[in-house]
């Protein structure tokens, strides 16, 4: 380091000489004489160099391996990323395109939603068919169940409940 | 003779690998370099978190954080660039983000807050006191917006020159001169309204 006089003798505003920068940065009495020059050296005066982290350098090396470790182990670390924004945009671009290619052509060649011809023929009426009346039902495994008519003399509805009837009963 | 000569041939050991070699090597696999690499820059990028943060927690939580993104992101390296360069890239960018948000947060809270200093007297010279200055620092530069705050702090701590800064940031020579020409005014003008004493410096200019 350059000595207290060289120092006064050689300071000028604005230097950026590393020697002058390294005395000040050193010497209480030549920052008062440097800022009364140059009052923007008393925040040069701090300095960057080298500080040492809380807790030390290797507590913190040793936080950061750990960590590393974790993630190298999580399979995160030199793992290549599938999604990018990029790929995202070109599909999108792409997307965009075949669309509005897709609308053009449409519109160019004048199509239109056909409504379905009308005709003046009825609708098909459903085939209906009338299944035999069971006026007398016996069976042991039935299960044969009356529900009450509504009203008086309406339809009397009875379920019968047999898996040896025929299936269209 | 030969126990001399053994001692002038460089070994493996004596010899340093530089930052290129060592990320060569840890790109092959071996986190062993990649332990001497962040023990290499841990104070030199600590001291620059802490410069831009100015909380000595939040410094060490995001220099770690660096040094994770480091890892993760090595294969991203092109040595034709110099390694600490790219290095304060990721440092400023990590440290720009958390200012920002933190920002964001403070805004509301410190908007009114006005450091007053009872101690000094005006009638006397003013004599700086170097415990103070980082405390004034921290105070004055907390109007900077983080960019300019970062490039103060590179040009006028670290001493790194516009061009090496234009390069970290990814910006023109010129936009570093004019923050750094706009972090000077508004922390002359924060010095007047916070810490008088400190602003008469400037006013004898």
């Amino acid at each position: 380091m350059i000595s207290c006089r060289d120092f006064r003798a050689g300071f000028t505003a604005a230097t950026a000489d590393p020697k002058m920068l390294e005395h000040v940065r050193g010497c209480d009495l030549c920052l008062d004489h440097a800022a009364a020059i140059d009052p923007d050296i008393v925040f040069r005066a701090i300095g960057g160099g080298e500080l040492v982290p809380p807790g030390g350098v290797d507590a913190f090396v040793d936080d950061v391996m750990r960590q590393v470790r974790v993630r190298s182990a999580a399979n995160v670390v030199n793992v290549p990323s599938r999604f990018s924004w990029r790929k995202l945009s070109a599909a999108a671009a792409m997307a965009a395109g075949v669309t509005g290619a897709a609308l053009v052509y449409h519109y160019e060649r004048g199509t239109r939603v056909i409504p379905p011809p009308v005709t003046d023929r009825p609708a098909v009426v459903a085939n209906l068919t009338t299944k035999p009346v069971v006026e007398t039902y016996e069976s042991e495994n039935a299960t044969i169940v009356e529900v009450p008519a509504s009203e008086p003399g309406g339809a009397q509805v009875v379920m019968i409940f047999d898996e040896s009837l025929p299936s269209d009963l | 003779m030969a126990a001399v000569l053994r001692l002038m041939i460089p070994t493996k050991e004596s010899v340093d690998p530089d930052d290129r070699q060592l990320v060569e090597t840890i790109r092959g696999g071996d986190a062993d370099a990649f332990e001497l690499l962040v023990r290499r820059k841990t104070s030199k990028v600590y001291a620059l978190c802490y410069r831009i943060i100015g909380n000595a927690e939040d410094a060490k939580d995001i220099s770690q954080l660096v040094f994770l993104k480091l890892w993760e992101n090595l294969g991203k390296y092109d040595a034709q660039y110099a390694f600490d360069t790219w290095l304060y890239r990721m440092v400023t960018n990590v440290a720009i983000d958390f200012m920002r948000n933190r920002q964001s947060r403070e805004n509301a809270v410190n908007s009114n807050l006005r450091l007053v200093k009872t101690s000094s007297d005006p009638e006397q010279g003013v004599i700086v006191q170097r415990k103070e200055i980082e405390t004034v620092f921290h105070e004055v530069s907390s109007v900077l917006s983080p960019k300019q705050k970062t490039i103060f702090v590179m040009n006028q701590m670290d001493d790194m020159p516009s061009s090496e800064i234009a390069k970290v940031l990814g910006c023109r020579e010129s936009t570093v001169r004019n923050h750094l020409f706009n972090a000077r005014k508004a922390m002359q003008q924060q010095l007047e309204k916070r810490f008088p004493e400190y602003s008469r410096l400037w006013r004898q200019r």
